[in-house]
């Protein structure tokens, strides 16, 4: 059980995250909306876990990534992708990425992801 | 997909603030290349996909992909977008807002124009493309090398070991390259990776079974190795050590199969932990407006409870009530400030707008908005749409000129029509300015003649304002023909009925040649109001504060009358006199004058006393009263007594 900082620019994707995360029984940090703020909270709420959508406003999620990345070297991010950016994950798991889970999202696969690179 | 339903109204909310994001973009878009433009389309068009698959609306699915699409290879390709592309998405965007309103109605989001849409912008994907398809910068790899961790000299030192691995990934992954790219990260922070099978490049490209061999050096044990290359989807980590050669430790993972999922989102409870307040909620606006309602409740009882308590002399009781009232006045005023919503909730809208009509009447229109961040009620707000529409309209269709005319004119062919809104002081003002041909006023006193609005021999003498106001009576319109932009001879009457209805004036000035100006005055809130008890003929009426200028006695105002009507003179202004009786009978106690005013025009009334001033909740009268002229709503002071409010504007607007 983590506590896991929710980064997605829609109020929606967060709240289906956040619900799957709850239901495999951990808790949430906090949420962010953009990059800059996923920094921000990374440093303010040293989560366990980050999930990091790709696409987002003012710092996209790769940028974002390699912020948080630079701060805490350990930092455990999976990335929030869709079919079809595969290119962008690649660059993100070069970046440091942990995993990353597909939208639209399974519950058990997300768990199943989240659980792994917790134990990691 | 009934479990999703209860995300519906989220993804309504939320895929409606994309669309209006990829509209607003577009435009931008249309003016000129912007790469941020596209960058913000192509994020809401991704979020309205991901989120409509989520939610199983395949259909809206399909469009959003398509049209993300389209702006990846614009991204890609240096593709102009050009009007035609405008065009198609603009059109793409009217059929997903029509798919959102079916999805909010309970539906599946179906277009019946699907096919259409989709084939339309794979032709012009494909026309355009012309081979010309590169990768975007942002998604190709980067060409160096996995990054390095640690230094080499670190491995050669003593206590490292050599390690075969054996690892499987689940024969269903469909990304076995991306979790082959995590095993190799995770296992390249734990020591050397001296060789790998197949190559790193295949692993990447996902070219390869599934199985991936490699030979590690590493200080760490084999356990952690397992650890680290047993990421989700990996079936089987076979780890072999040279001193553990005939001890290989072999552990089996099960991937989580697509048969064996079952939705738990809807299982669990949260467990009971450190969880972080979220900073913002979303609140269904009926429920807002539930408790609007509970809180002039509670104004009105706290009333009741003060005047027994006063009635009563019981002082402790009084205490408490001003505490009480203290925190019912926050509350109220809290409450205020959560149903304000800024006006570019609406403004947002008119840039479209403009685009739209300027191009089908062949004109060139600069948009400009200002003040989108000022606030306005809600229920202000939603009487305000269609009136500032329609002048919109109406400066498209009959303010600016067709680019030609306006340069025979000295006028640049770009015709400008402001938007603007600004606080002042307890109103907020919104005008819409147009630099067009601008209005006549002989030409509105000869139609308003014609059409009986006024008899020909009171034309003469009318004052430039007075004729502008004719503009608002009803059956006057300035168009010479009905055109389908700004309707079928609806005039301003209406624009000027929806003000009233939310207790709003609007004025127009105008010059010929030079354009015009429409002013509309708009009070912040409509709910609560300050007003001025008083007392005409044993009855009590509030009257809002707001149009009050004057209060006068009437003792020693001579009345003159001129014609049936009463008038007076106060300081050197002759002003109607109204004594209301029609409304509540004749009084012969009338001692005060009070002076009502009304976008420039006053008049006065007389009343018996004036009780005082207090904020009031005001509520409409309600369908089964039906309108009542003279009268906006009622409030309930403390005593619970049903009190008429007076409907000034159109009181002074009668006379």
């Amino acid at each position: 059980m983590g506590k896991i900082l929710i980064v997605d620019d829609t109020l929606f994707m967060r709240t289906l995250l956040k619900n799957i995360l709850f239901s495999g029984g951990h808790t949430i940090a906090g949420e962010a909306a953009d990059g800059d703020d996923a920094i921000e909270k990374y440093k303010e709420l040293k989560p366990d876990l980050v999930t990091m959508d790709v696409v987002m406003p003012k710092l996209n999620g790769i940028e974002a990534l390699k912020g948080i990345k630079a701060l805490d070297p350990n930092a455990r991010v999976i990335m929030c992708t869709a079919v079809g950016q595969e290119q962008m994950v690649k660059l993100a798991i070069k970046s440091g990425a942990r995993g990353y889970i597909v939208k639209p999202f399974q519950a058990p696969k997300v768990l199943d992801e989240v659980k792994n690179i917790l134990e990691s | 997909m009934s479990d999703m339903d209860s995300y519906r109204s989220l993804y309504v909310a939320e895929s409606r603030e994309n669309l209006e994001n990829i509209v607003k973009n577009l435009l931008v878009l249309e003016k000129g290349s912007d790469q941020n433009a596209i960058a913000e389309i192509f994020r809401s068009a991704h979020s309205l996909k991901g989120m409509s698959a989520s939610m199983g609306f395949d259909e809206m699915e399909q469009i959003c992909h398509a049209m993300e699409d389209v702006f990846q290879s614009i991204r890609n390709c240096d593709l102009q977008a050009d009007s035609a592309v405008i065009d198609l998405l603009l059109k793409t965007a009217d059929d997903i807002e029509s798919m959102v309103d079916d999805i909010e109605a309970g539906g599946q989001g179906n277009s019946p124009n699907l096919d259409q849409t989709l084939e339309n912008i794979r032709s012009w994907k494909a026309c355009r493309q012309d081979g010309r398809d590169k990768a975007m910068p942002g998604d190709l790899p980067a060409p160096d090398e996995l990054p390095a961790n640690g230094s080499a000299s670190d491995w050669n030192s003593l206590g490292t070991s050599v390690y075969h691995l054996n690892i499987e990934i689940d024969r269903k992954c469909d990304t076995k390259n991306l979790r082959g790219m995590i095993i190799l990260q995770n296992l390249e922070a734990l020591g050397e990776i001296l060789d790998v099978a197949p190559p790193q490049d295949i692993i990447e490209d996902g070219d390869f079974d599934g199985i991936i061999k490699l030979t590690l050096r590493s200080e760490n044990d084999s356990e952690a190795l397992v650890k680290a290359a047993s990421v989700s989807e990996v079936c089987a980590v076979r780890v072999v050590s040279p001193e553990e050669k005939t001890a290989p430790v072999l552990q089996e993972k099960t991937a989580v199969r697509d048969d064996d999922i079952r939705d738990t989102r809807k299982a669990a409870l949260p467990p009971s932990g450190k969880e972080r307040e979220v900073k913002n909620i979303r609140v269904d606006i009926t429920r807002l407006d539930h408790m609007m309602n509970l809180i002039e409740d509670l104004v009105i009882n706290r009333g009741r409870v003060l005047q027994i308590a006063q009635k009563h002399r019981m002082k402790d009781l009084d205490e408490t009530l001003n505490m009480i009232g203290r925190s019912v006045a926050d509350l109220q005023n809290l409450m205020m400030n959560i149903r304000m919503i800024p006006l570019s909730h609406i403004f947002n809208r008119f840039p479209r707008t403009v685009r739209d009509l300027s191009q089908k009447m062949g004109k060139e229109i600069e948009l400009c908005i200002e003040g989108g961040q000022t606030e306005l009620d809600r229920s202000v707000m939603e009487g305000l749409n269609d009136p500032l529409l329609h002048l919109i309209r109406n400066a498209i269709d009959h303010g600016i000129e067709i680019p030609d005319e306006r340069q025979k004119a000295g006028k640049p062919r770009k015709g400008q029509i402001q938007i603007s809104a600004q606080r002042d002081r307890e109103n907020v003002i919104i005008t819409i300015h147009d630099d067009g041909a601008g209005i006549n006023p002989e030409k509105i006193l000869e139609k308003a003649v014609r059409k009986g609005i006024i008899p020909p021999e009171s034309a003469p003498g009318m004052s430039k304002e007075e004729i502008f106001d004719l503009l608002f009576q009803p059956g006057f319109s300035t168009a010479e023909k009905v055109t389908d932009v700004s309707g079928r001879g609806v005039g301003l009457d209406v624009v000027r009925t929806a003000m009233q209805a939310v207790k709003g004036s609007i004025k127009v000035e105008s010059e010929p040649g030079t354009g015009t100006r429409f002013e509309l005055l708009l009070p912040p809130t409509m709910a609560i109001v300050d007003v001025m008890m008083v007392r005409i003929n044993d009855r009590r009426c509030a009257i809002p504060v707001n149009n009050i200028v004057e209060v006068a006695a009437l003792d020693g105002t001579r009345i003159h009358s001129i014609g049936s009507r009463e008038t007076i003179l106060l300081r050197d202004e002759i002003l109607t006199l109204n004594r209301l009786e029609d409304m509540f009978g004749a009084s012969d106690r009338s001692e005060i004058l009070v002076i009502l005013q009304n976008q420039q025009k006053k008049m006065a009334i007389t009343v018996d006393a004036i009780i005082g001033q207090q904020e009031v909740v005001i509520k409409p009268l309600t369908k089964i009263v039906g309108s009542c002229p003279g009268i906006s709503g009622v409030t309930i002071p403390g005593d619970g007594q049903v009190v008429p409010v007076l409907d000034v504007s159109s009181i002074v607007m009668e006379n």
